[in-house]
């Protein structure tokens, strides 16, 4: 178990690090011709040399061109929209966006160049799910997007001046928010309610951003007939920790610890995909051990995450003994996860290129141990519940979304497995040897609060199921971190003897990983859907552009619709059933 | 719940319908109290099993590689093996170690005249040991630091440092696990650093055991 | 100090016995000068009955402390873990955790507090009845951590006051319980007068 093992007598003989030339992903030729390819039926230019097919669009011909790829190509997932700055550019901010085709399982990236103050026509009128994105890209670059309905700022507060993630903005400059601030938020009547006249008056309420039920900081402002709603909007951004300018300010090892905080329920799921993306970036893979232990830890974190979510689901319908009995193999997975890295929460266990440290002796022995242990758990709350008439009456046919609308937001993960669309990372783009392992991807029909809670707790069945299978494989031997100087630090025992290794450890925290010029994007199976890390790497040791595609954010955005038309109570168990995590959403 | 395999590697979760006698809503419930009852019973009759830790008469055995507040590990001779070389400070996401640098008369070594750690700021990810090329920083198993003033927060070399019979193995968080022998000591005699100010006559000698969390 | 490791064939935690509170191992690693005088100098002063009555008060006030969690990130995840089944804080009166700031006298701030949320943490606070205590849990709510950025607060003292500070990021939930125990001491020793 030694990780004397990890490095050879023979020093390193490798190559140095490259990062003054630029970055040329494995697939690039599939890519590029599946680009042309593209690129000729939309009637737009290409950019070659990337890890997607990637589309340069003029910013006056975005719409038509969306709408092509949407209708003509199947490309029907919004996945995600944002910028990146090029301040000695003239035309200065790359608005990017990425499609994902269901039919198909292919990305796309479009890229329109704009310069500052140049508008950009809103692709709100093709896909909805780029609603908040747009907003998020004029909040923090400060594009403007043509026709969008509500283009106010979306992360920063009200006071804020000048645009965040513009590379000329001082990372320390804040601003001071005081309550007169605070914008007055009155929500939209929904045209379907518009015209009904009750007896009732109409009640504008406001629910958190400090409320038992909102899980941490999100704001929701409702108008009420009675006792329906008929108007919803959502207010974020009473969590926005800056994890992208802070990336920007750190090195990319630096940058683990903050990805932790992105999804805190899962959090070495984040670290496998923010590592994995500069293991791309860098042309370098993990060993198999390490990919090993990251899958075991990634599934663990994954139950851990769903087992807090239907908890607190639980807890929000008034059903207070499962959150205990939920806690407690939670607590369990902790414990495991502690005994490898020393931290319960927010391991930081991964680095570039492999794990800080081998696992304890006994690891395989604990898993085990939980594998079996955990599914009494679920046994028990799923006796508690499954069968219980308020506990129906409380989820079945509540806050439902249609499988069209639900891709039309981009939904991803459990959310719309619950619609009844098999999509899945793990299975579409298998990472880390998924596709090696027997398992299934549930999925249920209907959408509603009912559906996405018997998705979640099939998940977790089929995570053991993963789970166990792992085990039985035991772990690979050999080293868990890759033998290359410039990506990982040398084994403390040749820091203290050998001269070499010490020049390498000071170059190594001094200077950082430097990877290649060039951009690139991963994604994972988060627990709430596709987590993707896009990475700008300019070549020097800090990440030019770190850009994290929170599942959370695309979900939440739709949720103002489908809670009008219910009742707050349904709202509360909507909203858990939703399992916003706010670190993600604000990030 | 029932499961209907759609196509390969697909499965669908069929809600489940609710029978009459569960539409009652009576029986269910108090089947639903009858596992409640079951771990109530389970529980009485066999309180070893219980999962509660009764803080502070029950600590929970963290492992050894708990994160924890730091120390700075010493020679033999009572000097500190820091060499105030920047490594654990640049290492830092949280920018939370502050070190001066003065410089041993005689064997012209390194070592810190001033080494604060702003435990308020400190995110307990261990870059800083693993940055640490002389075996200086460890992390204990200590989390009991709860501090009632800010400015105690800053923990300087006075707390830091342990004294030199002070049993380090096994101790928190330690870089990359193995046989760690280490030649010499870097050369550092302590000869023209000055001597740190005495403790406090109110410390409490530094219980290891504490520190270790076993 | 021995350690007694206690068995529990159910759980992969492993357990052991320490010391119990008010004895040598529970005082805290990180002394400050003038630490062990401080305690006798609080309660003099004031005549014999005031000064009684000021205890019991005191005590009564320190073993009955109804938290609200204002939880925003991390650290209520952690909130949630002690007052779940594996942490036991009803032995020390702190169970009754409420999210109403009337209904409550300490206020843990677990998490990151940026600039948005400012104001409703003030709000929050204002609307607390006295006596109100706050402890900031974890290096966020502390001083900001290491999101030294253009949307966080570098601690909440920026905004009001703390009595107690527990670090770490997040701290366990153990380090929690020992600052509510600080606190409840701090309390009984009659430190805090608002």
């Amino acid at each position: 178990m030694s990780t004397l093992t990890r490095y050879s007598a023979i020093p390193y003989t490798g190559p140095a690090p490259t990062n003054r030339e630029p970055y040329v992903p494995t697939d690039t030729q599939k890519m590029d011709a599946r680009g042309a390819e593209i690129a000729s039926r939309i009637g737009a230019e290409q950019e070659t040399g990337q890890d997607l097919p990637t589309l340069v669009v003029r910013r006056e011909r975005i719409v038509e061109t969306l709408r092509a790829l949407k209708n003509d190509l199947t490309f029907t997932m919004p996945l995600d929209l944002w910028a990146v700055d090029y301040p000695r550019r003239r035309q200065r901010f790359d608005v990017m966006y990425q499609l994902y085709s269901l039919q198909n399982n292919e990305r796309v990236r479009l890229k329109v160049p704009v310069a500052d103050g140049e508008p950009i026509p809103s692709s709100l009128p093709v896909y909805k799910g780029f609603d908040w994105f747009e907003r998020e890209v004029w909040d923090l670059y400060g594009v403007r997007f043509d026709g969008h309905p509500n283009l106010r700022r979306i992360l920063t507060h009200e006071a804020f001046q000048g645009h965040a993630l513009r590379k000329d903005y001082d990372p320390a400059q804040r601003w001071l928010c005081t309550e007169k601030d605070v914008a007055a938020l009155v929500p939209k009547v929904d045209p379907r309610f518009e015209r009904v006249d009750t007896d009732f008056e109409r009640v504008t309420l406001n629910l958190g951003p400090s409320h038992p039920a909102t899980h941490g900081t999100l704001r929701i402002v409702v108008i009420l007939d009675g006792e329906k709603i008929i108007g919803a909007e959502q207010e974020i951004g009473y969590l926005h920790r800056c994890f992208e300018k802070s990336c920007e300010t750190h090195t990319y090892q630096q940058a683990i610890p903050f990805t932790d905080r992105l999804n805190y329920m899962s959090a070495i799921i984040n670290n496998v995909g923010y590592c994995m993306t500069v293991e791309k970036l860098l042309g370098v893979e993990a060993p198999e051990r390490a990919q090993h232990v990251r899958l075991i830890l990634s599934e663990f974190m994954r139950i851990a995450d769903h087992l807090v979510c239907i908890g607190t689901n639980l807890v929000d319908m008034g059903a207070l003994t499962n959150f205990w009995y939920l806690f407690q193999p939670r607590e369990e997975i902790y414990g495991l996860i502690e005994a490898c890295c020393g931290a319960r929460l927010l391991p930081s266990y991964l680095r570039i290129g492999g794990l800080a440290v081998d696992v304890p002796p006994n690891f395989l022995e604990n898993a085990q141990r939980l594998v079996n242990m955990l599914p009494k758990y679920i046994d028990d709350v799923e006796k508690l519940v499954s069968r219980n008439k308020i506990f129906h009456d409380r989820v079945v046919g509540v806050a439902p979304i249609s499988a069209e609308d639900a891709i039309d937001f981009g939904f991803t993960g459990p959310c719309l497995r619950a619609c009844g669309i098999p999509f899945d990372v793990r299975k579409s783009n298998p990472y880390l040897g998924y596709e090696t392992y027997d398992w299934d991807v549930p999925i249920a029909e209907g959408g509603d609060t009912y559906a996405r809670y018997l998705v979640r707790m099939e998940e977790m069945r089929q995570s053991l199921r993963i789970l166990q299978q792992a085990i039985d494989r035991g772990l690979p031997s050999g080293p868990v971190i890759i033998d290359n100087p410039y990506v990982a630090l040398p084994p403390k025992e040749k820091v203290y003897n050998e001269m070499e290794s010490l020049i390498y450890h000071f170059k190594l925290i001094m200077h950082g990983i430097q990877p290649p010029v060039g951009e690139t994007y991963f994604q994972v199976e988060g627990g709430n859907g596709e987590l993707g890390f896009y990475i700008v790497s300019d070549g020097t040791k800090n990440p030019y552009k770190v850009r994290c595609r929170p599942p959370c954010f695309a979900i939440y955005q739709a949720f103002g619709q489908m809670i009008t038309g219910q009742t707050i109570p349904d709202a509360i168990a909507a909203l858990g059933s939703l399992n916003i995590i706010a670190g993600e959403l604000d990030r | 719940m029932p499961i209907v395999r759609v196509k390969p590697g697909v499965v669908r979760v069929e809600p489940r319908k609710l029978s009459v006698m569960e539409r009652i809503y009576f029986p269910a419930i108090i089947g639903g109290m009858f596992v409640t009852l079951r771990h109530l019973l389970r529980n009485l009759f066999n309180l070893k099993r219980l999962p509660i830790i009764s803080y502070p008469e029950v600590k929970r055995v963290y492992s050894e590689r708990f994160r924890g507040r730091h120390i700075l590990t010493t020679r033999e001779d009572g000097t500190t093996r820091c060499v105030a070389c920047y490594m654990c400070s640049t290492a830092c996401p949280a920018e939370c170690i502050t070190i001066e640098a003065g410089e041993d008369e005689r064997t012209r070594e390194k070592f810190p005249v001033r080494y604060d750690i702003d435990l308020l700021r400190c995110v307990f990810c261990g870059y800083c040991v693993d940055a640490c090329p002389e075996d200086a920083i460890y992390m204990t198993g200590d989390y009991e630091m709860a501090i009632d003033t800010r400015a105690r927060a800053v923990v300087g070399l006075r707390d830091l440092v342990v004294p030199p019979n002070f049993p380090v193995e096994p101790m928190g968080w330690r870089p990359y696990y193995g046989s760690l022998e280490k030649k010499g000591t870097a050369g550092g005699t302590g000869i023209g650093q000055p001597l740190r100010p005495a403790s406090y006559p109110d410390d409490a000698p530094p219980n290891p055991d504490v520190y270790r969390g076993t | 100090m021995p350690v007694k490791r206690i068995e529990n064939p159910g759980s992969i935690i492993e357990r052991k016995e320490a010391a119990p509170p008010g004895e040598d191992a529970e005082k805290g690693l990180i002394t400050l000068p003038g630490e062990a005088e401080r305690d006798i100098e609080d309660l003099g002063g004031g005549s014999y009955l005031t000064t009684k009555l000021d205890t019991v008060v005191n005590w009564a006030r320190g073993n009955s402390l109804w938290p609200m969690p204002f939880g925003t990130a991390c650290c209520a995840i952690e909130f949630m873990s002690m007052v779940s089944s594996h942490y036991d804080i009803a032995r020390f009166g702190a169970e009754v955790v409420r999210f109403s700031p009337r209904q409550a006298d300490l206020m843990i701030v677990a998490g990151t507090v940026v600039d948005k949320m400012a104001p409703v943490m003030k709000k929050i606070y204002d609307q607390m009845p006295e006596p109100k205590y706050v402890i900031a849990m974890g290096a966020c709510a502390s001083s900001g951590g290491f999101y030294r950025m253009y949307h966080v607060m570098q601690g909440i003292d920026e905004v009001i006051p703390v009595d107690i500070w527990v670090p770490g990021c997040p701290p366990t939930p153990e380090g929690l319980m020992y600052g509510i125990l600080k606190l409840k001491e701090k309390i009984e020793r009659g430190e805090i007068r608002r």
